[in-house]
């Protein structure tokens, strides 16, 4: 079992990070997490504490619809998918990332 | 996010919960299976993958909390959860409920109650448009130290045409005239204004017109009038066509041209004739009142600059009258309420914010007692990841939830008291009876009620979550008290006992006044003393026919077995105006300022009636003739009695008697010989000082129309029989303001007796909440070391000596309140200073019986519980643990 990262999930990062890894397809909790875990390269590892109020917050906001289905493993799961307002904040939110990154690079003269 | 899906998730939230909550249950039961799954893949052990699900899962209670948290309505749903619990928790503990609730209403109660009434008094706005920029102006001789005196016709009309910063100046002048041909004659208040009076208070009439401009030209003879909406109601049957109609005030006719609206009592029920413009209006004689209305943008200060200016070319112009005039503005809102009453009035403020504060130190108490007895309970909800936020939240439901219960009950309360107060005429408040629960005064309710809750559920609340969950957990059920809340609540005991302190003090000082007014000796005699009023119509000025009436009416009088002297005055004491005039002997050096002195005109009864005692000289007797020359007759020799005090000012070390003295001197420098010396007596009423005072004989120029009638026995039982009396000699002559001199006094001293029942009542209060918190606190710290003492008891502590213990540990926070409390109240006392009548602020004998009395209260509030604690069974005690 690898260390757990004690990188902390900045501020609005976590619902980046949801909203771009459901862009690929519908997904449910768990798999959302070790997606999260796999494309960061095990620097973020999200736990449930914070994945489902995140979720349900997302999804009152309008940005994921959620729908009962089965899991690769015959489970009952509760799935998540990005509405269209969904897919508008994952761009702006990308966009603002792009900006910060850009401007923090510069900033800290990382090349 | 649109507003319906925004509305939907609410909804879905909110109201099937139940449905939501399995769906959440659902989905981590799902996330954990899966989880656990995916371990054993892995290749683990499945009991010990199950295990480890679990704690990578990080307890699914509190991931639903969590999400519970974030969700829309969250607000709402977990403050009507709150909202219910706590309501649970008050209903299981009904004495706790009930008690709270009792005292909390007692304290907003009092406070609904004052601020009703001080509200009524002091915030609601005159009926009048604009009633800031209404002022009242006075003119001033600050060389000869009068700074307040009414307006001479003269100055009145050159103020009103030179100042260039009012809209409008009026002036207007109290006269009464007797109205006939309505039923049995009766005397009104007829007040004669300028035609600008209305306009300037900002009032239009709801019927007929305004008094026009040229009616102020048209001399006297101008005949119109304008009724106040309850004289219109009243007595003139509230005839919708009364315009054009005829009332004859004093035997001639007048038209009727307007009719107010409703408005002040002062401008409701009287009537008003225009007093009209004279040319050689008089400059020396102080008698009409004046108001203006500033232009708008005119600041007061302002005002006062462009009336001073003017007061600079009068006194060149006008030497002889107007040498050292000046003027002073006040605003329109001391109309309603003088600055005493708006002092006794913040006073009384003050002492409930005090009440309600002691209240709220009580009900913390209460609650904090019960926290520590819940800190499991709270543990428990922690651990089961209840935020701290959430958990102070809810411990401040509860008392806001007490105060709810509180306020409403206060506020019935108030209504109560406040009907009660209106009913028994408690008098001497203005506006007392338009008093009552208003949308403002419910407000100030709500607001208190906020502030009560949120200040006795603070400590409490603070308390709660502040010790470890699994120190609290595991310390639940010891039994003896931890020493950091047992200091709060000590503290809050001794607030209580200090606040108290003060409202008693305050209480002591105003009741011990009041009792010295009531004692004061006024000079004259109240008991079996009747007074009223007969209004004489002009006529009775001409020819004598007043004086014959007077002597008439103390001929037949004579003649009543229960009448043992009659007389008649002016000026009613107490109660009646108070002219006065520059007096002097007529020796005295010119160097000195003339004593101010009031001056009554008597019939020669009038000592004997109201019981002035004679020092020296002799009484006035049929001889004596007024001191005004009537009309084409010689000046009569003039001769007085004068005020015992009056005496020694202007004859000092000499035998007044046959001395002559100067009246009005500067005005009219009338000389009169003494011809006796009365005692001294309170003209203006108890709690003024004993005034000069100057006796003038009656006669046909000269009628007192203010009988005194000394009685055998009730003297209200004589009543009928002057009224048939007078309307035997004149039916047309109205007969009023019937009362006994007693209930003059009486209602003098009205506002004093308001302020010291008031205050007396709420520190009674404040006490007995006080007594309650000491006797609370004791009892459950005593409960709380029932084991502790039991041991004590075990090892040989005597019963006198665990008393002693008890009454130390309750005695100790109530010593220190008083000690605090008689600071306090020192400094606090300089307020109530002007209040007070014959007691000094700091008056040893109150503070000291009120230290007394507050001692005695916790002596026996700490007495039960240390009787309780001495029958400690040690045996029993110690089982407990």
């Amino acid at each position: 079992m690898p260390a757990p990262s004690n990188t902390a999930l900045l501020q609005g990062t976590l619902d980046v990070l949801i909203l771009k890894v459901l862009a690929l397809e519908p997904m449910h909790g768990l798999g959302i997490s070790r997606r999260i875990a796999q494309v960061t390269g095990d620097a973020f590892r999200v736990k449930a504490g914070s994945l489902f109020p995140a979720l349900h917050r997302m999804e009152e906001a309008g940005w994921l619809e959620s729908s009962w289905g089965e899991s690769e493993n015959n489970r009952r799961a509760k799935y998540y998918q990005l509405t269209r307002a969904g897919r508008r904040q994952l761009k702006e939110e990308v966009d603002q990332w792009a900006r910060i990154v850009a401007a923090m690079a510069s900033a800290l003269d990382i090349p | 996010m649109p507003l319906w899906r925004r509305l939907k998730t609410l909804w879905r939230n909110v109201a099937p919960k139940k449905a939501v909550d399995a769906d959440l249950d659902a989905e981590i039961g799902s996330y954990r299976q899966m989880l656990e799954d995916e371990k054993i893949r892995a290749g683990a052990d499945p009991l010990l993958a199950r295990r480890e699900a679990l704690l990578e899962l990080g307890g699914a209670e509190q991931v639903k909390e969590a999400v519970r948290d974030v969700r829309a309505g969250a607000g709402i749903e977990t403050i009507g959860a709150e909202v219910r619990q706590s309501l649970r928790g008050l209903r299981r503990n009904p004495s706790l409920t009930i008690l709270g609730a009792v005292m909390l209403a007692l304290g907003m109660g009092s406070s609904i109650v004052v601020f009703s009434v001080f509200h009524a008094a002091l915030l609601r706005p005159l009926p009048f448009r604009d009633s800031g920029r209404v002022v009242e102006l006075w003119e001033t001789r600050q060389d000869r130290g009068i700074n307040q005196a009414s307006f001479t016709e003269a100055n009145f009309w050159d103020i009103r045409a030179q100042n260039h910063s009012f809209e409008e100046v009026a002036a207007y002048h109290y006269d009464e005239a007797n109205l006939t041909g309505f039923g049995q004659a009766e005397k009104v208040t007829a007040i004669s204004v300028s035609a600008g009076f209305f306009r300037t208070l900002g009032v239009s009439p709801v019927l007929g017109r305004d008094f026009s401009y040229e009616e102020d030209r048209g001399g006297w003879s101008n005949h119109v009038v304008i009724a106040g909406n309850r004289f219109w109601r009243n007595r003139l049957g509230a005839d919708p066509n009364i315009l054009g109609k005829s009332l004859r005030l004093n035997d001639r006719p007048y038209t009727v041209v307007g009719v107010l609206p409703r408005g002040e009592p002062w401008i409701n029920d009287q009537l008003y004739v225009p007093f009209g413009y004279r040319a050689n209006a008089n400059r020396g004689s102080w008698e009409f009142a004046v108001i203006g209305r500033l232009a708008r943008g005119v600041s007061a200060d302002t005002a006062r600059a462009d009336l001073q200016r003017i007061a600079g070319v009068l006194a060149q112009s006008y030497p002889k009258d107007d040498k050292g005039i000046g003027f002073h503005l006040e605003p329109s809102s001391t109309w309603v309420a003088s600055n005493n009453t708006r002092r006794a009035l913040w006073v009384l403020l003050g002492a409930v914010g005090f009440l309600l504060l002691i209240a709220c130190l009580n009900i913390a108490n209460l609650l904090l007692a019960r926290g520590t007895a819940r800190q499991r309970e709270i543990a428990v909800r922690m651990a089961l990841g209840a935020s701290r936020a959430r958990l102070v939240r809810f411990v401040m439901m509860e008392s806001l939830l007490l105060s709810g219960f509180g306020a409403t009950l206060g506020l019935a309360l108030a209504y109560g008291a406040l009907r009660a107060i209106q009913v028994s005429e408690i008098r001497g408040i203005p506006r007392l009876e338009v008093a009552g629960v208003n949308p403002w005064v419910f407000g100030f309710a709500v607001l208190i009620a906020m502030l009560t809750g949120v200040l006795s559920g603070l400590a409490p609340a603070l308390q709660a979550p502040a010790s470890g969950i699994a120190a609290s957990l595991r310390e639940g059920e010891r039994q003896t008290g931890s020493r950091g809340p047992g200091r709060l609540r000590a503290a809050l005991v001794m607030g209580e006992v200090a606040l108290s302190f003060l409202l008693l003090v305050g209480a002591g000082l105003l009741i011990r006044s009041f009792t010295q007014l009531m004692n004061a000796n006024l000079g004259f005699r109240t008991e079996n003393r009747l007074v009223f009023s007969v209004s004489m119509p002009d006529t009775y000025w001409r020819k004598g026919i007043g004086k014959q009436f007077l002597d008439r009416c103390f001929q037949r009088l004579s003649g009543v077995p229960d009448v043992l002297a009659a007389g008649a005055v002016s000026h009613r004491p107490v109660e009646g105006g108070d002219p006065g005039m520059g007096s002097d002997s007529s020796s005295g050096s010119g160097a000195r300022r003339a004593p101010w002195a009031g001056w009554r005109v008597v019939s020669p009864g009038y000592f004997r009636a109201i019981g002035l005692p004679l020092l020296r000289g002799r009484f006035f007797d049929e001889s004596d003739k007024p001191v005004w020359a009537e009309r084409g007759q010689p000046v009569p020799p003039r001769r007085v009695v004068i005020s015992e005090r009056l005496a020694k000012l202007i004859f000092p070390n000499e035998d007044p008697v046959g001395k002559h003295a100067l009246l009005w001197k500067g005005q009219g420098n009338l000389d009169a010989e003494v011809i006796g010396v009365v005692g001294d007596s309170r003209e203006r009423g108890p709690a003024s000082d004993p005034t000069l005072t100057v006796y003038l004989p009656y006669g046909p120029n000269a009628l007192p129309t203010e009988f005194v009638l000394h009685t055998r026995g009730n003297p209200l039982a004589v009543a009928p029989t002057v009224r048939s009396m007078v309307a035997s000699l004149d039916p047309n002559l109205p007969v009023a303001d019937v009362r006994s001199f007693e209930e003059v006094v009486h209602r003098s001293v009205a506002p004093q007796r308001f302020n010291a029942i008031l205050l007396g009542v709420f520190s009674g209060l404040a006490l007995l909440l006080a007594t309650t918190g000491i006797y609370g606190v004791l009892s459950y710290s005593m409960s709380r070391r029932t084991s502790e003492i039991g041991l004590r008891v075990a090892l040989g502590a005597s019963a006198g000596s665990i008393m002693r213990m008890t009454i130390g540990q309750g005695m100790r926070p109530a010593l220190i309140g008083i000690v605090l409390g008689g600071v306090g109240a020192w400094w606090l006392s300089r307020y109530v200073a002007t209040l007070l009548f014959g007691v000094k602020p700091f008056d040893i004998a109150t503070y000291a019986a009120v230290a007394a009395l507050l001692l005695a209260t916790a002596l026996a509030a700490c007495y039960l519980p240390g009787r309780r604690a001495m029958r400690t069974d040690a045996a029993v005690a110690l089982r407990i643990e």
